[in-house]
This record gives C-alpha cells, sequence and structure tokens, in this order.
C-alpha cells in the first residue's frame, strides 16, 4: 500500500538563467525546467555532474538566486502553503527565518562574532530568548565536536572542518522544517564526518525535510531515502539510492 | 503589518523644474540633469517600507541619490514630490510633509534618529559627550537630572565610551569614539526608526569594524527599523537583509541582500557589485 505523505517541497517547471550583461548580454541557462516534489520527512540527495545545477536548485530554492520562472511551493509548519519565487522580499525574509535552514559548504560567518555567539544568534532568531539560545548553541557545538576552547574564538580563525562544523550548527540549531544542504561535509575528517551525518540522520528522523547536495556516494546511501540525478538543469532520473547510483556509475561515470 | 516607515514616490530637483522636466533623466539617459530646465533630478520615484527590526540597505555610488534620499526622510530637504509616512505618526496615516516645520523637527526627538557620516553633523563637538546625550534626552521630556545622568552613563557604558570621559567636550574625541557618542545619542530615547548614512566611513579600519559591531548589536538589542546608507558590501551584508540599488536617482533594483549581491539582476548592479567583489 502506498504510504501517504504530504510534499514539503513542491518545484514546478523551475528555470534559472544568468544574463551576464557585462559579457555582451551573454545567457546561461543553469536550470531548465526543473520538478521535483519531496515528502515531509524525506531526505532527497541531488547528484550530477559538475555544473548540472545542484547548487542552483538550493540557491533558487531559498531565492538566493531569482528563478526566471516556475513555483516553489513550502507547506510551512502550520500547514498552510506559500509559493516563495513570487513572495514579498519581506515576507520571505521572515519566512526563512521560521522555516529554511540554508547550509552552504563555505562559512560566511560574520566577523568578529564568537563561534558561541554565532550560532547562539541563529537560536535567537528562530525565537530562543537568550539564555536558551546560548543553551542550544553548546549543545550542538557539543554534539559536532566543536570543543569549548573554541566557543570564544572567532570563527575566522579556525580550520575549514571547524568553519564547517559552525556552519552547520547555525543552520541546525531549532531545526527549521526544511534544510537545503550544499556539500557540509566536504572539508570534514573522517571522524567529524561520522558525526555530523549523524546528526543529519537524526533531525531526519525527527522530521526535518532535507534536501541536499553530497560530494560522497557512502554519505548518500546512508543518509537519502531517494536520489534525484540531474543533468543539464534537469531531472534525468529520480529512485532509490542503489538504482540511481548504479546507473550514475555505468552510464556518467564517477559524479563529483 | 504596518511598516515603521513607509517612502512612496519620493523625488528631489535641485534647482529649475518640476515633474514634467524629470523626463531624459535617470539611469536610461546616463543623466542627472534635466534636459529641458537644467535642474538636478537627485531623486525620483524612490518607493521603501521597513519593518520593525528590520534593516534595509541602500547601496549605489556617489551621486547616485542615495543620501538626497536619506536627507529627504529625516526632514533635512524638502522633497520635491512624494510622501514620508512613520507608524509612529497616527498610525502611518500622516505623510510628514504636511506636517509643520516644528512638529517635523520634533519627530527627530523620538520617533526619527540620524546618525551621519560625520559626526560634527549629529552633535555638539562643544558639549560632552553626555551633555549631547542629555541635551536629546532633555528635548525628549526629561527632567530629572539624576535618571539623566544615569542613562547617559548606560549608553556610554553600552557603546563603550570610557566613563571617565564622558564629562570632556566631544571636540577632543577620536573620530571612531565621536561616532560612538553620536550612536548613544540617536538611540538614547529608543527611537522606533533609526537612518545611518555612511555610519563607518571614514575610519580607520579597526575603529570602522568596531563601530559596525556596535551598530550591528544595537539593531539586534532594540528592533528599530534601520536604514542604512553605505557604499561598502561588507557593511550592507552585515547589517541588512534587503537592499535596494540606486542609480541616477532611481532604484534600479531591490532584493534580499544575498540575492542582490549573489545573483544580482540589472546591468548596473551586476557592474557595483563585479567592481566591489573583483
Amino acid at each position: 500500500m502506498a504510504e501517504h505523505r504530504t510534499a514539503k517541497l513542491e518545484v514546478q517547471g523551475l528555470h534559472k538563467s544568468f544574463v551576464l550583461h557585462a559579457v555582451d548580454g551573454r545567457r546561461i541557462d543553469a536550470l531548465n525546467g526543473i520538478d521535483l516534489s519531496v515528502h515531509t520527512g524525506e531526505h532527497v540527495a541531488l547528484v550530477g555532474s559538475s555544473g548540472a545545477g545542484k547548487s542552483t536548485l538550493l540557491k533558487s530554492v531559498y531565492r538566493t538566486y531569482l528563478p526566471d520562472s516556475g513555483t516553489v511551493t513550502l507547506r510551512l509548519a502550520t500547514g498552510a502553503t506559500v509559493e516563495l519565487t513570487g513572495l514579498e522580499d519581506r515576507e520571505l525574509v521572515a519566512l526563512r527565518v521560521r522555516e529554511i535552514g540554508y547550509v552552504s559548504q563555505f562559512l560566511r560567518s560574520e566577523p568578529r562574532r564568537s563561534v558561541r555567539d554565532t550560532v547562539a544568534r541563529a537560536g535567537r532568531r528562530r525565537g530562543l530568548d537568550h539564555e536558551a539560545s546560548l543553551d542550544a548553541a553548546a549543545e550542538v557545538l557539543r554534539r559536532l565536536g566543536i570543543g569549548e576552547n573554541l566557543w570564544r574564538s572567532y570563527p575566522s580563525l579556525l580550520s575549514g572542518g571547524e568553519k564547517q562544523r559552525v556552519n552547520l550548527a547555525s543552520g541546525i540549531i531549532c531545526p527549521p522544517g526544511l534544510l537545503l544542504l550544499d556539500e557540509p561535509v566536504s572539508a570534514l575528517d573522517p571522524a567529524n564526518r561520522e558525526s555530523v551525518l549523524a546528526l543529519i540522520a537524526e533531525l531526519t528522523s525527527w522530521g526535518t525535510t532535507v534536501l541536499a547536495v553530497f560530494h560522497d556516494l557512502n554519505a548518500i546511501e546512508r543518509l537519502a531515502d531517494r536520489v534525484v540525478l540531474l543533468s543539464a538543469g534537469t531531472v534525468a532520473e529520480s529512485g532509490r539510492p542503489t538504482d540511481v547510483l548504479r546507473t550514475l556509475t555505468t552510464f556518467e561515470g564517477p559524479i563529483a | 503589518m504596518t511598516p515603521a516607515l513607509r517612502v512612496d514616490g519620493l523625488g528631489k530637483i535641485y534647482g529649475p523644474g518640476t515633474a514634467a522636466d524629470v523626463a531624459g533623466t535617470g539611469p536610461g539617459f546616463n543623466r542627472v540633469v534635466s534636459p529641458t530646465s537644467g535642474g538636478i533630478v537627485a531623486a525620483w520615484d524612490v518607493s521603501f517600507e521597513v519593518g520593525p527590526g528590520e534593516a534595509l540597505g541602500v547601496i549605489g555610488e556617489s551621486g547616485s541619490g542615495k543620501s538626497t534620499v536619506m536627507r529627504c526622510i529625516c526632514g533635512d530637504e524638502d522633497p520635491t514630490t512624494g510622501s514620508i509616512r512613520l507608524a509612529s505618526v497616527d498610525g502611518g496615516d500622516t505623510d510628514l510633509r504636511t506636517l509643520s516645520a516644528a512638529r517635523r523637527r520634533a519627530l527627530r526627538v523620538d520617533r526619527l534618529a540620524v546618525v551621519y557620516q560625520d559626526p560634527a553633523e549629529g552633535l555638539d563637538l562643544r558639549l560632552s559627550a553626555g551633555g549631547n546625550v542629555a541635551e536629546r534626552l532633555t528635548a525628549a521630556g526629561w527632567r530629572n537630572f539624576g535618571r539623566i545622568r544615569e542613562r547617559a552613563s548606560e549608553l556610554m557604558l553600552r557603546t563603550d565610551v570610557p566613563l571617565d570621559r564622558m564629562d570632556d567636550p566631544v571636540r577632543e574625541f577620536s573620530g571612531g569614539m565621536r561616532q560612538r557618542v553620536q550612536l548613544a545619542k540617536a538611540l538614547s530615547n529608543n527611537p522606533p526608526v533609526v537612518l545611518l548614512d555612511e555610519p563607518t566611513t571614514g575610519l580607520d579600519a579597526s575603529v570602522a569594524a568596531s563601530v559596525l559591531d556596535l551598530i550591528r548589536d544595537l539593531l539586534e538589542e532594540l528592533g528599530v527599523a534601520a536604514v542604512v546608507v553605505s557604499h561598502d558590501f561588507s557593511v550592507i551584508e552585515m547589517l541588512t537583509q534587503r537592499v535596494v540599488v540606486m542609480h541616477h536617482g532611481r532604484i534600479v533594483e531591490a532584493g534580499l541582500t544575498d540575492q542582490l549581491l549573489e545573483d544580482p539582476q540589472h546591468p548596473y548592479s551586476q557592474r557595483l557589485v563585479g567592481a566591489a567583489r573583483g
């Protein structure tokens, strides 16, 4: 019997191109009509060769990139649905804080704000009071293996792997309903990678919906419920991780 | 939700000319001087809203009209056309331009604070740091000297101005410290809207950084609505959630700050971001 689940995120006919006005108005088509539905509590991994549109799709959902056409519909915690591509900027700012976490592989931390405060601030923006935000930050930093000796440092002084975990900690403190992950473990050593993957798995089991791009196949096999293969800005295939990954290694050569 | 500040169709022409003389100016014509009247169309058709707890950035190169817009909002300049509304004035029903000059000035005391690039514009340099804050509080109706002094010390502490310098005249202060005093004064009686015009420009890098940190923390703590004019993208990125891009007196693009910096749409925005980012 088919499991009845609601779509947390529904992407329909999404197109995104970049027009480079400084280069004679050259146009680069990055997404060419993406249709994708992610269920509540599902972890969907995006795969495909470099330039296939994986990061562009994540950023177009978050609206760091402004899509040309198509719709992105998000089901909120309240059960109502909102279409993001046409949402007023002011409303989108508020909605991001409450409902969507975006973690990129690059740490864009604010300068001169301590590690713990960087993470705690993300919690405060999600509605925690000052005290609770510091506690929650401490907990998530510990879980990700960032020791107390680093909490008062500025993230800019940390190693790449440490930065990446601070970044992730900010993204998942008070877990949002939808988490967009763009290679969140690319700079991590095996032990730390392990604790991050375990935490992501735990979030999914608690109902957080994840749309992710991972470099490594093991992470995908372990975490993803479904794998979506992108090719030239369209969905080429979608299915169980083992099936899609097999097609991939057979026909496309190594991904990533 | 009523925005804390709402600007509609704001325009300012310096020199001769009316709305009819705006044609032929703007980004499409690459000029701000009206071909018919010779007047300078410094800003035209500028509209935006800012909500409580939100910061809107205004970016654009020198002469794009950023500061003109700020000066029109705070009343330093009288706009040629358009309306400016504050939620704190008649719930946003009244266009501030219809108010008397006296009433308009009074708003600067507790509804709409301005932090200028040059602290000399926002402070009386002959007065002490505490005196500058006291001046604002007295204007706002504070009468108890002890309470005023207490509030001033509180603000000095918060803005890292050494308490033992509170009674020194501000003209003896360094640029960074003057800017801190200006912030203390502007925020002394919790105005719901704050306009910051290049608040860190002209300061040494390290001093600018500490002033910027202070602004960031204050905006976060106080939940005010802020408009931040800066040509420095790191300032905009750190303080604001939304941005408008101005060019030749017009808003050519509006969007989320991260979107504008990563995926600017307008040719001018692309050039501006490209120049800053390399």
